[in-house]
């Protein structure tokens, strides 16, 4: 039951072609989000199929008939626009907003008959606005009057509701409630919804099908997993983690800014972490130039997740499992390149307290260890005790402890302003330029 | 279910009858005005004269009734005070249709025919078809008036040529080029009354806006512009209501937007410019009224257009017995009554709207 076909349309403002080549179908009960960065012609291809933008060629087929040889307000019959809202001009009541969704089906000089009515209070009712029938409309709450607004197009009891980043000005509870309210009508009437999207999360979560647009032209579409990051690069070009969102099954994108033009530097930095506890460090470290590598985690673990992500070179050990001699023995060979290693604050369990034993190793061979110390290291220690008694070790050889990652990074960045060697790193300049960092913090 | 059918059934009809009671009210007071308007001046005539008078000369009714009135008091009545309340009616009632659907049309409450120059341009081409001595009738329509309306039309198409930026028209800059033309055309109107005094006996009239010489070849060329224009108004009185949802919004409710604005433009400027043609520039009616009439009754233009017209009638007549009564027997011009009366309660309403809106 196929309802609105787009074939092969162009548009042009003036000689600038918008859209190229689009073609799509679109079906009853469907929930289509439209996705693209702005300037892609998302709102354009909105226009074409609201009868606002004629398309230069191809053609729009409502039910069979081309909507541009149609009149305005027969298609007014079949399909609601939603626009970005423009500002009501005069006090009306709800009610009477919601009773000129009635007009196309009222010939010029006919009143709303009581069936126009009942039809506007069932649309009131159904988006759970009726007790507001009696208020102006200039006094509604942005959520209440795009609600009405919304109950305005179910009035007009369309095939198809069309709508133009409808949560923009929502906040986030209005956001989801408006968003509900749209799957239902896709559920449960039966509607066609094609909405404009900028939230690509909350598209992913409500709508069943997506285009994604660049350039006016589709990029892909299909059901959500069209929402992959190489398509979320190729249209928006920013890199994301694309998760799933446990609780509702649907994807769930974190964009991650990259800082794509540091000069490198020539110094290597080893970070022993785990549990999410290096995540952003080691963000920081990659975007700051630092050649960096780490070891040893174990697979599915945060921060593992976060240097594939990075493109990290980093040894991993199967997950949930204890370090084996091998990861182990792989992690030596990495820290022994390495000018300076790094060792968060996690816990440590009996599965990774070999990364303490390669923390030692590192200052054994003169290479300089810095430990953060965000946590005491009893809250995190689950050896009984055997962390705890590492730790002393490490700091009798000269591990460094330095108090949160703030004041890492600007001791980092002080160190490596002049010349960078291993030594750079070691006691001697470590010392005093802590001590500088930290009298400039205070 | 049955029950819910029944309310929203008298929830429609109620809507119809409460519109007829607030007509039917607003025209009895229209009448009481009229009547007044015809008693009160330099000679007051007792209301039964006035309606004996009335009752002795409708054709039909003066079959049944005849009374014993002064030739005088008749003729004062027939020929001077009762055409000269109906000019006043119909030039409010012109106006203030004339600014319901211009801020209908541009969806601003500050819209008006003097604001968009309207007034101005039909001032300008009634001026200058005096000047140039073309101020003769043929059948029944005056040339004057015609000069007036393509005056008014030329003006407003200027306006809202030259506000055009792109396929939009910003209020804000539509405003202001109207204020801006208005203020010029107003010069030269006021340029040719001192360059040809000897024209323009009615001068005060055109600059002012006055009634003092409006006799009944005025209700006659001004009624068919304005009875046209109203009804070709009123036909869009709801694609108007959906215009204040915006006008994409209209768009796709089925309204043909262009051709309603070009439509609604000449049908405002038919009216304007009949209305300027027997009063001159009269300020504030076109203004005032719809808003207050939207106030009070509802902003649903297929009562607020009926509306307003009585309200700009009865206010217009009001008007008029106040510039005669004021500083009697000097006449103020009725511009200068509108704008007093109307100035301070504009801003009254606005306060008042304002501590509803932040209360």
């Amino acid at each position: 039951m196929v309802h609105l076909k787009i074939n092969n349309i162009n548009c042009y403002y003036d000689s600038i072609k918008i859209i190229e080549d689009i073609s799509f179908q679109f079906q009853t009960g469907q929930f289509v989000g439209i996705l693209g960065p702005n300037g892609s012609g998302k709102t354009t291809l909105l226009k074409s199929i609201s009868h606002t933008l004629k398309p230069k060629t191809g053609t729009i087929l409502l039910e069979d008939d081309d909507i541009y040889t149609l009149k305005a307000v027969d298609i007014a019959k079949k399909m609601a626009v939603v626009s970005q809202g423009a500002a009501i001009a005069f006090s009306f009541t709800a009610l009477d907003v919601v009773l000129m969704g009635r007009s196309p089906h009222l010939s010029r000089f006919a009143m709303e008959s009581e069936k126009d009515v009942a039809i506007a209070k069932k649309a009131m009712t159904y988006t759970g606005t009726l007790h507001l029938q009696d208020r102006l409309i200039t006094e509604l709450s942005g959520g209440e009057r795009q609600r009405i607004i919304i109950s305005r197009a179910l009035a007009q009891e369309p095939q198809v509701l069309l709508l133009d980043e409808p949560t923009t000005f929502l906040d986030v509870a209005n956001q989801l409630e408006i968003m509900d309210l749209l799957k239902q009508l896709c559920d449960n009437k039966k509607l066609l919804v094609i909405g404009v999207f900028h939230d690509f999360n909350l598209a992913a979560r409500y709508c069943d099908s997506l285009v994604l647009l660049k350039n006016g032209k589709i990029v892909a579409a299909g059901t959500t997993d069209v929402l992959t990051s190489e398509n979320i690069k190729t249209i928006f070009n920013i890199d994301t983690v694309v998760k799933q969102n446990s609780i509702t099954k649907t994807p769930y994108i974190i964009p991650i800014s990259v800082n794509h033009e540091v000069p490198l530097r020539s110094s290597t930095i080893h970070v022993i972490c785990g549990s999410g506890s290096g995540s952003s460090l080691l963000k920081r470290l990659t975007d700051d130039g630092y050649n960096v590598t780490v070891g040893v985690l174990n697979l599915l673990d945060t921060d593992q997740e976060t240097t594939s992500f990075l493109k990290i070179h980093t040894v991993t050990e199967a997950p949930m499992s204890p370090i084996s001699e091998s990861a182990h023995n792989d992690n030596l060979g990495l820290i022994k390149k390495a000018d300076l290693v790094i060792v968060t604050s996690f816990p440590y369990g009996p599965g990774n307290i070999k990364n303490l034993d390669a923390a030692t190793f590192a200052i054994e061979q003169g290479i300089p260890v810095f430990l953060l110390d965000e946590t005491l290291i009893e809250l995190r220690d689950y050896t009984k005790g055997q962390a705890q008694e590492k730790m002393k070790i490490l700091k009798n050889k000269g591990a460094v402890s330095i108090k949160d990652e703030k004041t890492l990074l600007s001791a980092l960045n002080y160190l490596t302003k002049k010349q960078v060697s291993k030594s750079t790193f070691s006691l001697p300049h470590v010392v005093p330029a802590l001590a500088t960092v930290e009298e400039v913090s205070h | 279910m049955l029950n819910k059918s029944k309310s929203s059934k008298s929830n429609a009809t109620r809507k119809t009858q409460k519109w007829a009671l607030i007509l039917f009210t607003l025209f009895i007071i229209l009448a009481c005005s009229i009547v007044l308007s015809i008693s009160i001046g330099y000679v007051s005539i007792p209301f039964s004269n006035i309606i004996k008078v009335f009752l002795t000369n409708t054709p039909g009714l003066n079959r049944l009734f005849s009374y014993p009135v002064s030739t005088v008091d008749t003729a004062l009545i027939l020929q001077v005070r009762f055409p000269r309340a109906l000019c006043a009616a119909l030039a409010g009632a012109a106006l203030a249709i004339a600014g319901a659907a211009y801020q209908g049309l541009f969806r601003n409450p500050m819209a008006d025919p003097y604001t968009i120059g309207a007034s101005s341009g039909a001032a300008l081409g009634a001026t200058t078809a005096v000047i140039v001595g073309l101020s003769v009738t043929i059948i029944g329509i005056n040339t004057m008036q015609i000069f007036a309306f393509i005056g008014c039309l030329l003006t407003v198409f200027f306006v809202y040529a030259i506000s055009r930026v792109g396929s939009k028209v910003p209020v804000q800059t539509l405003l202001l080029s109207g204020i801006a033309v208005s203020i010029l055309l107003g010069a030269i109107v006021n340029a040719y009354h001192s360059l040809f005094p000897e024209q323009f006996r009615r001068s005060a009239f055109w600059l002012m806006g006055s009634f003092s010489y409006t006799e009944w070849a005025d209700v006659w060329s001004a009624l068919p512009f304005i009875i046209i224009g109203s009804i070709v108004i009123y036909m869009f009185s709801r694609d108007l209501n959906l215009l204040a949802l915006g006008e994409s919004e209209a768009t796709h409710l089925g309204v043909d937007l262009e051709k309603m604005k070009k439509i609604l433009l000449i049908a405002s400027a038919f009216v304007t410019a009949a209305a300027v043609s027997i009063s001159g520039l009269i300020a504030f009616v076109g203004l005032i009224i719809p808003h207050v009439t939207r106030m009070i009754f509802s902003p649903d233009h297929r009562i607020l257009i009926p509306a307003s017209a009585v309200m700009g009638a009865i206010f217009l007549v009001l008007c008029d017995i106040l510039a005669r009564v004021v500083i009697a027997p000097t006449e103020l011009p009725v511009g200068v009554v509108t704008a007093v009366c109307g100035g301070p309660f504009f801003l009254y309403l606005m306060r008042r709207k304002k501590k509803v809106d932040t209360s």
